[in-house]
């Protein structure tokens, strides 16, 4: 079974929990979070070394595949922060951030992957204070959490090789085109409408998005374990705790997608590989 | 991999890491960062320098330039935020394209935050750096596109600040628009009496520039306008004011009067800080610019009952129109000069001194019109309670400055202007009437000006007695004289005294509808609600806002006199933008791969700013973008469900090369 390793810092002693010091990569949009970053150092307010920081132009221009990308590379927790409400140099951005992380959230939650190793908050140019803060508690909070993929010593209780899974997984979700629609149409159902006017429930609306994420989620999984080497639906079923049913019918829309292809029939189950890994 | 990538050429990058002085040097082992980067993949030199930005750190840089063939930049120093645009132009000095620079923030984010463990700082400047190479090996050259510049300013708010800011820029020979909310311009100013610490008559220095103002031919004033919508860049505004109706046609009203004594309606009289009485058709004071009365369409008797129109027919120029409506003009301009001012304290939010309950308790604003010859008492000071002359009088200082708990609007900051704004009035009641008492209290007398300490002196010698404490309570007796029970800190006494009358020196918070405004405009505000500058230094005028500049109190509390230096040094900043041909715009915006786009229109309806359209091409639906409108905030690649975009200069690729790198094990 494909057991994915996390890359760099895997091979670091010190990640079972005693003297567990949290990678922290955070997204800070250049108007308002990084000038408050900035603030905090003019000001000279101290905190913890744990968090790198990206400078984007906006919190809205973080992809959700990017907020999960850090966990593939071996960071224990992501912050994206932004403007505060009404306050986006771009009118709108934070905005799309928040729609992304509650929906990202969402998708942690159905993987079993703790949604508070992703963070989302305000800060504004003028809060150098708040922001050094903001770490300082972000930090403390993530190493109650525990390593990402610490096993017993992570509150997921995942191993390194489950969680580096579970995190593959999601980043596909992030960039499938079904679930980057309807995080950007989410807001726009509920309050405009769909295209035939009828306005969503909020409620409607996250149920929709929790079934699609399911769906996803499956698909994702299966893409991810049907590599080189062909796998079964009975042995894809077993690791995801899933029923066979369910991954069969998700494999059949993705060979019908041309994304995997059956390799042979083992037993009763088929196996299916990657598309082009056969030849 | 990204389509602009130059080639693939492999990047020769140079690295460059600044000590600044100790400030980086003091915390980060400097060495160890550079030999780190050193070992980097297409990092071909590698160097630590003094002073990155001085003259001899850039000379070194050209130079490499030059002599290594370098075609990527990496500096390690401060925030770019603060020298991005230096080391940008230095690139294009040496021939390069400027967006093949990258920086590593290892000073505000770094050093400075850091510096109770060298170790680990240095660990995150490795880090921080070793990012910054992986960014810079993806960067591509990219070229700016060029903007218009509509060589006219628009400066909002008429008080002191936005006057002079509009005078400098009228005699530069700049076309400006001067937008007021209220129907005159004079802003706080004009309801002073007099200015400290000359004790000038506050409207007979202000009044000629307010004339000058309307006679200057540079100078169109919008009274009685608010700024609705701003959009645009720097150099080419759109901004869109809302002229509220007037009811009065501004050309034709002479300013006779007819109309007020004629008009029923009588209304408490606001620029008398209600103390006194105006009609429904008004002029707020005899000085006022544009010199024409206006009606005050929440009192007038016939636009809430449907009868009277009296004025209407005692005006003969026949000025009154009541058929006028509110409207919207769309005024172009190159630079915005933000000048709204102040608005007092409301002290009736401290109820333990009773302002507003008790009649007899008084805010400084309050005392300016009561002393002024102008006001309501006609400059006798009469206290409001029953109209008796006061002769003990109490000054309570800092009255919502200074007051660390922020509740109830007050600032934790010091208003500056309410120690002399007390020290004149207490003086303006000893020379008009030698023979009151006048009592002080207060937190610091805080007297640095010009002359200020000298004048508060004065003060001191005229028998103004000053009692260093902050009473905790004013209670009102039979009589509606106050009782004000303090412990004077010097001499460690309690005194218990009975006034007359009471004012309290109100400080100066952001005023109404600045939370709107800042959005509108896009700025920030510091924590004490005020705009924030682009620098505390050395950007006091400019904001985070290309093009947005700012002028007195709005950007914090100020004197005159400082409100009037900063007008000018924005004016100055406003004309320079005016004075340029073109404006280079950064181009950061999206490349659509239209083999990837399925003309979903994702990114179309969540673009703010409409720049991005889904158009029929004969390969189907397919999206293009809008340059000029474009921002570069990168919301289109972000959710783009076919991610067939991708943001110049902020790329996925960028961006999860410096992920990887950041949490690589060094």
């Amino acid at each position: 079974m494909a057991d994915l390793a996390v890359e760099g810092r895997a091979t670091v002693e010190g990640r079972d929990g005693e003297g567990f010091e949290p990678e922290v990569v955070g997204f800070l949009c250049n108007w308002c979070s990084y000038a408050g970053a900035d603030l905090a150092g003019t000001s000279r307010l101290a905190y913890p070394t744990n968090l790198r920081v990206i400078r984007v132009m906006c919190s809205g221009r973080v992809d959700p595949e990017t907020m999960i990308e850090p966990f593939l590379h071996g960071a224990d927790a992501v912050m994206v922060l932004g403007c505060h409400p009404g306050d986006c140099h771009y009118l709108s951005g934070n905005y799309q951030a928040e729609q992304r992380v509650r929906t990202i959230w969402m998708v942690l939650d159905h993987l079993g992957i703790d949604r508070e190793r992703l963070y989302l908050d305000w800060v504004s140019a003028a809060e150098g204070a708040r922001f050094a803060d903001m770490v300082s508690e972000f930090v403390a909070r993530v190493r109650t959490l525990g390593p990402a993929g610490g096993g017993p010593a992570s509150r997921e209780g995942l191993s390194r090789g489950e969680f580096a899974f579970r995190a593959e997984v999601a980043r596909r979700v992030a960039g499938g085109e079904r679930f980057r629609w309807l995080v950007g149409r989410n807001k726009a159902l509920s309050e405009e409408g769909n295209v035939y006017g009828e306005k969503v429930s909020p409620h409607k609306a996250a149920a929709l998005m929790q079934s699609v994420i399911a769906d996803e989620c499956v698909r994702a999984a299966i893409e991810v374990l049907a590599g080189e080497a062909p796998v079964s639906v009975r042995d894809i079923a077993s690791r995801l705790g899933i029923s066979a049913q369910l991954v069969l019918e998700q494999a059949a829309y993705l060979k019908r997608r041309g994304l995997i292809e059956l390799y042979d029939v083992s037993g009763r189950s088929p196996r299916y590989v990657r598309a082009g890994a056969r030849a | 991999m990204q389509a602009m990538q130059a080639s693939c050429v492999k990047p020769r990058i140079g690295v460059y890491v600044c000590h600044c002085g100790l400030n980086i040097a003091g915390v980060v082992d400097v060495v160890a960062v550079r030999e780190s980067a050193s070992s980097l993949d297409g990092v071909v030199i590698a160097r630590d320098n003094k002073y990155t930005c001085s003259e001899v750190g850039q000379k070194t840089i050209a130079d490499d330039i030059r002599d290594f063939g370098l075609d990527r930049v990496v500096i390690a120093s401060c925030s770019p935020r603060l020298h991005e645009k230096t080391f940008r132009a230095l690139l294009e000095k040496c021939g390069m394209n400027p967006f093949l620079l990258e920086m590593a923030n290892i000073r505000e984010q770094c050093s400075w935050v850091h510096s109770g463990d060298s170790e680990a700082a240095t660990e995150k400047a490795k880090a921080l750096v070793r990012s910054a190479v992986a960014r810079a090996r993806l960067l591509t050259p990219l070229s700016r596109s060029e903007g218009r510049v509509v060589p006219k300013v628009m400066v909002v708010g008429g008080g002191v600040a936005g006057i002079s800011a509009a005078l400098y820029l009228g005699n530069m020979g700049i076309k400006t628009y001067l937008v007021e909310r209220q129907p005159s311009i004079g802003g706080h100013m004009a309801m002073l009496d007099k200015t400290f610490p000359t004790l000038d008559c506050s409207l007979c220095i202000l009044s000629p520039k307010m004339v000058e103002v309307a006679e200057n031919e540079n100078i169109e004033v919008l009274s009685y306008s608010e700024v609705e919508k701003v959009e645009g860049q720097v150099g080419d505004f759109r901004v869109q004011v809302r002229r509220k109706a007037r009811y009065v046609d501004e050309d034709k009203c002479v300013g006779c009067g007819d109309c007020a004594a004629k008009c029923p309606v009588r209304v408490p009289d606001e620029f008398n800080r209600n103390m006194g009485e105006r009609k429904a058709i008004y002029i707020p004071f005899p000085q006022a610019i544009p010199p024409a009365y206006v009606i005050d369409a929440e009192h007038c008797r016939y636009l809430t009952q449907g009868k009277c129109r009296v004025c209407e027919k005692v005006c003969e120029r026949g000025a009154v129109m009541f058929d006028q409506t509110d409207r919207i003009e769309t005024i172009e301009v190159g630079a915005i000069v933000v000048a709204t001012g102040f608005q007092p304290y409301d002290a009736s939010n401290k109820p333990q001194y009773g302002c507003g309950r008790y009649p007899n308790v008084i805010t400084s604003l309050d005392f300016e019109r009561i002393i002024c010859a102008d006001g309501p008492t006609h400059g006798k000071l009469k206290r409001p309670g029953d109209q008796a002359v006061p002769k003990r009088i109490a000054f309570i200082q800092c009255v919502g400055s200074r007051d660390e708990h922020r509740l109830d609007g007050a600032g934790a900051y010091c208003s500056r202007v309410c120690c002399m704004i007390t020290a004149k009035q207490a003086f303006m009641i000893k020379e008009k009437y030698p023979d009151s008492e006048v009592y002080v209290y207060y937190t610091d007398m805080r007297t640095a000006g010009k002359g200020f300490e000298e004048f508060y002196q004065r003060g001191r010698g005229e028998g103004i007695v000053f009692v260093r404490g902050k009473p905790g309570e004013v209670r009102e007796e039979e009589g509606g004289s106050l009782r004000i029970t303090s412990e004077d800190a010097d001499s460690g006494c309690i005194l218990d005294l009975s006034f007359d009358m009471v004012v309290l020196a109100v400080g100066l918070t952001p005023p109404e509808g600045l939370v709107d405004l800042a959005q509108r405009l896009n700025l920030s505000r510091s924590a004490d609600g005020f705009l924030m500058e682009g620098h505390p230094k050395l950007r006091p005028f400019e904001t985070s806002i290309d093009g947005i500049f700012l002028a007195g109190c709005v950007q914090f509390p100020k004197d005159i006199p400082d409100s009037v230096a900063q007008a000018g040094g924005a004016a100055a900043v406003a004309a320079a933008t005016c004075s340029r041909q073109k404006i280079e715009m950064d181009p950061l915006g999206p490349i659509i791969d239209e083999d990837l786009c399925i003309g979903c229109r994702l990114c179309e309806m969540l673009c703010p700013y409409g720049a991005i359209k889904v158009e029929k091409t004969d390969r189907g639906y397919k999206a293009r973008s809008i340059e000029v409108a474009c921002k570069g905030c990168g919301v289109c690649g972000a959710s783009c469900s076919a991610r067939a975009i991708t943001m110049k200069h902020y790329s996925n690729d960028q961006i999860v090369a410096q992920t990887k790198a950041l949490l690589e094990v060094s």
